[in-house]
């Protein structure tokens, strides 16, 4: 049987979620800036944007987190480990392809040693995603096999209804059948036309472009430095991308004491490979940029079988020079392979 | 003709006669609305070249791109006044030898383009001569009027919550034409001055660090608020301190390749009101 | 609270006038408040604003700044660069909402032991009526704790 939420019903719902202990988090529209913030009430709540301009990422694996305390003394070191304080959240109107990027770094953080503070909040949350019905030129999930309303890595799936009067449940998960039992009875059973789904077209071929990345060869090919000319090297689009993920660690205070925190780091720094003799490997913008498209096409699905790009588009959407993936891939596939 | 193509023929003209081996310009972007920089190195490259008034971005950081003028060859570049005194901020500063530099001016005033004459930074002199005279005594930005009424309590409030969201991706850094630096303060770790982590401490910090660095530099091209992914308004930050250096020591930043660096220069009478 | 809040404040001084300075009034028994610490650089030409960062960073309520008189620079003219400096730096401060109370500057010389010694206490005294820089140390709080939402 298929259950329908109502538009009217939605403050009910967070009040309800709310008193349940969960937090919830929506896309929120500030004057100039856009992003998943948590809200108290359904009118904060702006589900009529295309995408925040920050991904859900950010929940999950913060911009900088304490990991220890440490402090040296005479012969002896203490250690005070940090670990997120548990919090039960809701995240209400996630974007398919944000909630495909959890999916995508699910394995990345879990393959070897698994990260507790990646898990910890993945497992306390609940990502209730809309299915898009527009997009705009930025937009790629469908050239990275997805769609505008993939149900991976949500919980709960909504599917607007026509006249914006709601959305038809879909449970996918059992947290996300929890979360919505807490306000079954604001749910109503039956059905109603569904709005239709955002048309977004394939922007390039993906077999072509991984199969051209996948040969040695073009990995000197000078298609790199023509494509990555005008990059200025700043991580905007990794610090906005739902899939990148590297970290750095830096510890914060002196030689006795102070916090070691995990920050986002970026492959399109100087500074990312250089090493402490001063060489570095990937000494210019081009070889950056092409670590960049290699790890997300070729190294990463290697590993993971999958693409570590979900095809929101933020990345050329908010570039300062108008680069992107989707330029890219575009011009790679059309390069003889 | 319209200026576009003008221009267009005249970076042909540049490229085959062999005067430049590169004219940094503007091409379409993604979308009808976008321009993003174009690296013309043949005449046919040219045709693509697109001039209008969405071709606001300051090209002139490309210019000191790693290994781009060591050849001694010239590049030619599209910029608008701003563009021209960064230019000249970056020579004054030993950044670059300005002889090898070919400029094609033009400028953008309520969406209308004009073509600038001249080629030489110098030729501009005039233009920016008149740019330092026609300064408005307030700045006339409602936001930055609003932030100058307020107490020093709310001031911080405004600014943390501003800085709360920046991530510390360096769009601003690297978007700016005098962010040269091969490596930057932040970047520096022994000792490490500044919180590297972007909490809003350490995004204070690296604020605070970067507009003053920029400090009697800024030309008030607006690259670094463009760039902002989370718009902080940078350059209100920057406008001030432009304002604060022309008030205090008359200086306006980019007037000539020989005009001396505001905080590596001095006056024996420098106002010092605040000393006690 | 009634007790007494002690603020802490850091003053760097240039090592041939302010602290001379400094010197002489310890030399001469002069008392003054103990809430400044006191860091001895070359030249005030050698105090970078990022000291005054890393002060307000690790908690400090207030920073003093100071060197020799404009003419008096064992360097020449290390405090004129210097002074221009201070003015946009302070400038900056203020636009940023970093009171310029809590920032201050001075030229004291090294015959100066009795300005030395008033001037810290009426810098501590001033900052006392202040009270502790709670924004910056909330600032400071938050990198303490774990990341929440």
């Amino acid at each position: 049987m298929t259950r329908i939420l109502l538009r009217d019903k939605l403050d009910n719902c967070v009040a309800r979620w709310r008193k349940a202990g969960l937090t919830v988090i929506g896309p929120v529209k500030k004057e100039t800036f856009s992003s998943y913030a948590a809200v108290e009430n359904a009118a904060e709540l702006d589900l009529s944007m295309i995408m925040p301009d920050r991904s859900i990422k950010g929940l999950f694996f913060p911009q900088t987190e304490p990991m220890l305390h440490y402090t040296i003394k005479k012969q002896a070191l203490d250690i005070k480990d940090f670990t997120p304080p548990p919090e039960k959240r809701i995240i209400f109107g996630a974007r398919p392809c944000d909630a495909s990027g959890m999916a995508i770094d699910d394995p990345l953080f879990g393959w070897d040693y698994k990260d507790n503070f990646w898990f910890q909040r993945r497992n306390e949350t609940v990502i209730v995603t809309i299915a898009c019905t527009k997009a705009d030129d930025f937009c790629m999930c469908t050239s990275l096999k997805l769609a505008p309303d993939s149900t991976k890595g949500s919980d709960v799936m909504l599917r607007p209804l026509q006249n914006n009067r709601g959305w038809l449940v879909e449970e996918l998960t059992d947290r996300g059948r929890d979360a919505f039992n807490e306000i079954a009875d604001l749910l109503q059973d039956g059905s109603e036309p569904e709005a239709s789904i955002a048309v977004v077209p394939e922007k390039f071929d993906l077999d072509a472009c991984v199969t051209w990345l996948q040969k040695t060869e073009n990995f000197e090919s000078t298609f790199w430095k023509e494509i990555s000319m005008r990059c200025i090297g700043c991580a905007s689009c990794t610090f906005l991308c739902p899939t990148c993920h590297c970290f750095d660690f830096q510890d914060e205070g002196d030689t006795y004491s102070g916090i070691r925190r995990k920050n986002w780091d970026s492959c399109s720094f100087a500074l990312f490979t250089m090493h402490t003799s001063g060489h570095n490997p990937r000494a210019t913008q081009s070889a950056r940029w092409r670590q960049r498209i290699m790890h997300k096409f070729n190294y990463f699905p290697g590993k993971f079988n999958v693409n570590s790009c979900s095809g929101c588009g933020r990345c050329s959407r908010q570039c300062p020079v108008d680069m992107g993936i989707t330029e890219t891939l575009q011009a790679i596939s059309t390069l003889q392979p | 003709m319209t200026i576009q193509e003008t221009y267009k023929t005249r970076a042909k003209e540049l490229l085959s006669s062999g005067r430049v081996k590169m004219v940094v310009g503007y091409k379409a972007g993604s979308t009808p609305d976008r321009r993003r920089p174009h690296f013309i190195r043949t005449p046919e490259e040219a045709d693509r070249l697109i001039l209008d008034s969405a071709c606001i971005a300051n090209l002139s950081g490309y210019l000191i791109t790693e290994g781009l003028l060591s050849d001694e060859k010239s590049v030619g570049i599209f910029l608008k006044p701003d563009g021209v005194r960064s230019l000249n901020i970056l020579a004054a500063e030993s950044q670059l030898n300005i002889e090898q530099i070919v400029v094609l001016g033009f400028d953008v005033n309520n969406n209308e383009i004009t073509a600038l004459k001249g080629e030489k930074a110098e030729d501009f002199s005039t233009l920016i001569e008149s740019l330092k005279e026609h300064v408005p005594q307030t700045p006339g930005n409602p936001l930055l009027e609003r932030i100058e009424a307020m107490n020093a309590k709310e001031r911080f409030a405004f600014w943390e919550a501003e800085f709360s969201r920046c991530i510390k991706c360096y769009a601003c850094r690297q978007a700016c034409p005098m962010c040269y630096c091969r490596r930057c303060i932040v970047d520096c770790n022994q000792p490490q001055w500044v919180n590297t982590s972007s909490h809003t401490l350490g995004n204070f910090e690296w604020n605070i660090v970067r507009a003053f660095h920029l400090s009697g530099r800024c030309v008030g091209c607006g690259n670094c608020d463009r760039a902002c992914p989370v718009n902080i308004p940078l350059r209100l930050i920057n406008a001030k301190m432009a304002h604060e250096v022309l008030g205090a020591f008359d200086h306006f930043a980019g007037m000539s390749q020989t005009q001396e660096p505001v905080l590596a220069s001095f006056k024996k009478d420098d106002s010092e009101t605040f000393i006690l | 609270m009634n007790e007494l809040f002690e603020p802490e404040i850091v003053a760097f001084v240039c090592t041939y006038c302010t602290y001379a300075g400094a010197d002489l009034a310890g030399t001469s028994r002069l008392k003054y408040a103990p809430n400044v610490r006191i860091i001895r650089l070359p030249c005030t030409g050698r105090i970078s604003p990022m000291f005054i960062l890393k002060a307000l960073q690790k908690g400090a309520d207030g920073v003093l700044v100071s060197g020799c008189h404009p003419g008096d620079c064992h360097f020449t003219h290390g405090n004129y660069h210097a002074r221009r400096r201070w003015m946009v730096f302070r400038a900056l401060l203020e636009f940023m909402g970093i009171p310029s109370e809590r920032v201050k500057f001075s030229w004291i010389s090294a015959a100066e032991g009795g300005k030395f010694a008033d001037l810290m206490n009426s810098v501590t005294e001033d900052i006392r009526k202040l009270g502790p820089f709670d924004q910056y140390k909330e600032l400071i709080r938050e990198t303490e704790t774990p990341a929440t939402f």
